[in-house]
């Protein structure tokens, strides 16, 4: 490579790389840094502390509750949404004009960003929201489902698959458009019943479109914040808090940045073992798929 | 990893990060505690305040614009919260480097008062109410309007004739007597929410049992010759029986605090814990049936009235970093001292000062006359001035009342409470 | 969506080019040949299936819809339908809500969303080109150290960024949010872009290089204007992330900046009102309808769109 063809090069590599070390990478060492300290955010001596946040966090309650939903919600989510994606996506995924009205109202929601569909199903689930309301006006008991904690879990976890699952069916549809009709074709001459064809063709085909969606659902439900904030506000008796709600919290209200640091570092931790570990596990399939 | 190549770029990026680490690094280190300047005559002053159903964004903006008129030049330019309140705000602005230079509604304490102007050397302070009390090591960062009575339980007349409960409850049992009966005929006996309500109201409740055993509780606490679980549990306990009785709706938590105020007032339930701003909606609401008052009452064997929680109402904070100090300051020597904005913000909130005449609503009149007629008054919640409990003990505080509702036991929640409070000491 | 970007695909950035994740879907044919539906029973279960989906997706729409022309009495007292007049008060109070002025929070909006699209495609693609155009270690490398960035949650990083932009003297600045914003798009783009660059022959480029084309200008000139349908995808997915995004407007541009997004209008107006319904419906319907009526207008595109740039990478 010429001196002229390396400059041209590193002007095309340098201004991303710049950027994105400048934005994300100090930050994260900066987030490192802030949990090893007792920072409140802006007096100006923070006091170094090792690593007692990191004490403090694994033995507070509250990041053990917010830790146990969060968790509750990526996996549980993350099934849901998956077997929800696939299913409608089978369901959908032939070109028709009934077809691709389902798939628009199956992605909607996603277009109204999580904080709409917050405040828009809090007005309908709250204790004097519209079912509520409706049932009361019948006579009938008030149903719990953002005040009792069981409910307010479930809750928050019907309302992400809600809002999120029509973005697993678009992928899931792609997906299945994708398996060859000469392996359908094949399978059928054969006499495979639909369910043998789907178990053994179609989803073997799609095996890395299922990895997307697993680890895309998994990703996004580890960080669930805003709807949190507008639906549920963590509660009742902060059995709710997610924890990324959890740790804006710590840094912000209660001033606690070292705090939450020490969580943010937890989370990116837990994060990116969670979306290897699933990888992992689906590397087979994937392999399988790719022969 | 094959043998490094000897190609200078190679270090480029792991020098550029930590360079720019080490920058970053230090900037957090130096400090915020900016000094700004005393300024000019003119500018823009910017003033940070809470908005509430009776402070909305209108009042402010109203309640200035006589200051910007008799100040040509001046600008008041009022900032709602863009977090979940003025705490949470002020905390960000300060972290972004871009604080405001009034706060209204916070209390100085320890972490905050280094990015506070000290206001002990004015002397129009020196009249403002609870200064004293909520004076930091002899300093002023704080000044208020009014104050705003705490321990109220608003009750529906009406309930409480059709139940046969003919004398207001002085102690707590005898509330919780007249619980039964306002149950027995049909009411929802104690008017509860979820929201900030649910801690609020017990705090509020208990401040006069709570000071007939310490003198000052906030100090006991931070002391070490009581824990807020330990002094608490009683009350806790009592609460988590009220609940049991179905005194309390055991679906409250899914109320917000308007909802709360909407319930009451339209008569579905009988008693209302709320402090004295609630006569500013009162007086608004249209409702069929009077609203009465009492001060909350005491425990068996205490002195009735208690003392009455008290806090300041409107409370102002000129920030360090302000550009505009003498101006800022100007500014909150208006809102505290001229009669005309000290009234229009005492009736917006239903709050009270001694000496200053508005025209009182009957209800207003009741609680001017249990405030005058109780024997002292108190902190509450966090505190003010040095005996304060750590910052985002009201929360937390809240959090764990809440779980009475969900099944937590009184003790556990008072361990809880503890072991917050010691965690964040 | 920004997290589209998998450790899958992670794992196969060292056997470059990466196996297909998903193919471009046959323009008419239907590739999954299911048979047209069967037996009469599936039929009414197949439909009995939508209805019931359908219901369950539209009722909160609808339900917006209506109870922004109601009082609050009336949505109370019957939520579901009518019990008294309809009115448009309450939306034109919602529209004149000095808190949140629609029209401001859209513009703004709709700026972020151009500049972050514009400067995200600039950065990522010349990046993206020299990744899948070398095969040395440190571009592999490279690679890598962009992926890493999908898996860190930017709600929990924008506290670390506040001292970082504020150091720049960008906190609370349009630059200062467009450039987080768009460094937030970039481990993804450069992964799909170069995914996509891969499968363009290299044949092209050497025949640039020899009518004296320099490398940057191969890129653009040559390269680029092939990876429309990736472009496109990224653009859409940018578009949905930058839109919706919450707590880093929320953060960054706080309140003294005078800057709000539609998403941060939204909380400012409905936040602390949330108990009255006569605000909650009447600014929701506002500040979602032309999205709306966009997304509708739009589908077709923005879901083939969607999927159509993966097909490759």
């Amino acid at each position: 490579m010429n001196r002229r063809g390396g400059l041209a090069t590193a002007a095309m590599v340098l201004p991303a790389t710049v950027l994105y070390t400048v934005m994300l990478i100090v930050p994260v060492g900066l987030a490192i840094y802030l949990s090893l300290t007792d920072w409140d955010g802006y007096s100006a001596d923070p006091a170094f502390v090792g690593g007692e946040n990191y004490g403090e966090v694994f033995a507070d309650p509250q990041f053990q509750q917010a830790a146990f939903v969060t968790l509750l919600a990526a996996l549980a989510g993350t099934v849901a949404m998956n077997l929800l994606g696939l299913g409608f996506a089978v369901l959908v995924s032939r070109t028709s004009r009934v077809n691709s009205a389902l798939r628009m109202v199956l992605f909607y929601p996603h277009v109204l960003s999580a904080l709409v569909v917050g405040f828009l199903w809090g007005a309908i689930l709250g204790t004097n929201g519209a079912i509520n309301s409706f049932l009361t006006s019948r006579g009938a008991e008030v149903l719990p489902f953002l005040s009792d904690p069981d409910w307010a879990t479930v809750t928050l976890i019907a309302v992400l698959v809600w809002a999120g699952f029509g973005v697993n069916t678009v992928l899931y549809v792609a997906g299945l458009q994708t398996v060859p009709q000469s392996l359908l074709e094949a399978a059928r001459i054969d006499g495979a019943s639909k369910w043998q064809t789907f178990r053994h063709v179609t989803l073997p085909a799609i095996a890395p479109v299922v990895t997307v969606n697993l680890v895309l659902s998994l990703i996004t439900l580890l960080k669930t914040y805003d709807l949190v904030v507008s639906l549920t506000a963590g509660g009742p008796a902060g059995q709710t808090q997610t924890l990324a709600y959890l740790i804006l919290w710590n840094s912000f209200h209660d001033g606690r940045l070292g705090f939450g640091s020490a969580q943010s570092v937890v989370l990116m931790v837990v994060t990116a073992a969670l979306a290897l570990i699933v990888t992992k596990l689906r590397r087979k399939a994937d392999q399988g798929a790719a022969a | 990893m094959r043998p490094a190549r000897t190609r200078g770029g190679r270090h480029v990026v792991p020098v550029v990060l930590g360079a720019l680490l080490s920058i970053s690094l230090t900037a957090c280190g130096g400090g915020f505690a900016d000094e700004g300047g005393e300024g000019g005559d003119t500018g823009s002053i910017r003033l940070l305040v809470n908005i509430t159903p009776n402070l909305t964004q209108d009042f402010w903006e109203d309640l200035v614009a006589p200051f910007e008129q008799a100040n040509p030049g001046v600008d008041v330019v009022i900032e709602a919260p863009s977090g979940k309140g003025v705490s949470d705000t002020l905390q960000q602005q300060l972290a972004a480097g871009d604080p405001p230079d009034v706060v209204e509604t916070l209390m100085a304490d320890p972490a905050l008062a280094p990015q506070l102007v000290d206001l002990s050397g004015e002397d129009w302070v020196k009249d403002t109410p609870l200064v004293e009390q909520a004076a930091l090591d002899g300093k002023v960062y704080t000044v208020g309007v009014g104050e705003q009575a705490q321990s109220l339980v608003f009750y529906n007349k009406d309930a409480f004739a059709e139940a046969g409960v003919t004398e207001l409850p002085s102690t707590l049992d005898g509330m919780t007597e007249a619980m039964g009966k306002l149950k027995a005929a049909g009411y929802l006996p104690l008017q509860t929410a979820g929201d900030f309500v649910t801690g609020l109201q017990l705090l509020q409740l208990t401040d006069p049992a709570l000071a007939a055993d310490h003198e000052n509780w906030h100090q006991d606490v931070r002391d070490g010759k009581t824990t807020v679980g330990e002094s608490m549990l009683p009350y806790l306990t009592l609460y988590r029986s009220w609940i049991d009785q179905g005194f309390i709706e055991k679906n409250a938590l899914g109320l917000k605090y308007p909802d709360a105020e909407t319930a009451f007032l339209t008569g579905k339930s009988a008693m209302f814990i709320m402090g004295s701003w609630f006569t500013a909606t009162e007086a608004k609401a249209d409702k069929d049936f009077e609203v009465g008052v009492f001060p909350a009452p005491v425990a068996a064997g205490q002195d009735s009235p208690g003392a009455q929680g008290a806090t300041m109402a409107a409370p102002y904070m000129v920030m360090k970093a302000t550009e505009h100090r003498n101006l800022a300051t100007r500014l909150v020597e208006w809102l505290v001292t001229d009669e005309k904005a000290v009234a229009a913000q005492l009736a917006q909130d239903g709050n009270f000062r001694t000496g200053v005449e508005r025209e009182f609503t009957p209800l207003e009149q009741d609680v001017q006359k249990i405030l005058d007629e109780a024997p002292g008054k108190v902190a509450q919640g966090e505190g003010y001035g040095d005996s304060t409990l750590p910052r985002g003990f009201g929360a937390a505080w809240n959090t764990e009342v809440q779980g009475l509702y969900i099944g937590h036991t009184p003790e556990a929640v008072a361990q809880a409470v503890d072991s917050w409070v010691s965690s964040h000491s | 969506m920004r997290e589209l970007a998998t450790e899958s695909s992670v794992l196969t950035v060292d056997t470059a080019p990466p196996a297909p994740v998903l193919a471009p879907p046959p323009a008419d044919t239907p590739a999954t040949a299911r048979p047209r539906p069967g037996s009469p029973p599936r039929r009414v279960l197949r439909w009995a299936l939508i209805a019931v989906v359908a219901i369950v997706m539209l009722t909160p729409l609808y339900l917006l819809v209506l109870n922004a022309f109601k009082d609050q009495q009336d949505i109370l007292a019957s939520p579901f339908g009518f019990s008294g007049g309809l009115t448009v008060d309450h939306l034109v109070q919602a529209w004149s809500n000095p808190r949140f002025n629609i029209a401001k929070g859209y513009a703004i909006t709709i700026l972020f969303v151009v500049l972050v699209n514009v400067f995200s495609v600039f950065l990522a693609g010349p990046v993206a080109y020299v990744i899948a155009r070398s095969t040395r270690r440190r571009f592999r490398v490279l690679m890598l150290f962009f992926l890493a960035g999908t898996f860190i949650p930017s709600q929990v990083l924008v506290i670390p960024v506040v001292y970082v932009l504020k150091t720049l003297g960008l906190m609370g600045t349009i630059p200062g949010y467009v450039m987080f914003e768009t460094t937030l798009t970039l481990p993804f783009s450069i992964f799909l872009y170069a995914g996509y660059i891969r499968t363009v022959p290299t044949d092209i480029d050497q025949a640039a290089a020899i009518d004296g084309c320099g490398r940057y200008r191969t890129f653009w000139q040559i390269v680029f204007p092939l990876m429309r349908p990736v472009v496109a995808t990224m653009v859409i997915l940018n578009t949905f992330s930058v839109w919706n995004d919450f707590v880093n407007p929320q953060t960054i541009l706080g309140p003294s900046s005078g800057l709000y997004t539609v998403t941060t209008g939204i909380y400012a107006a409905v936040g602390q009102y949330q108990t009255d319904y006569t605000v909650v419906f009447p600014t929701l319907l506002l500040a979602i309808a032309p999205l709306l009526v966009f997304f509708v207008i739009m589908q077709r595109h923005i879901i083939s769109g969607l999927t159509a740039g993966s097909t490759k990478g």
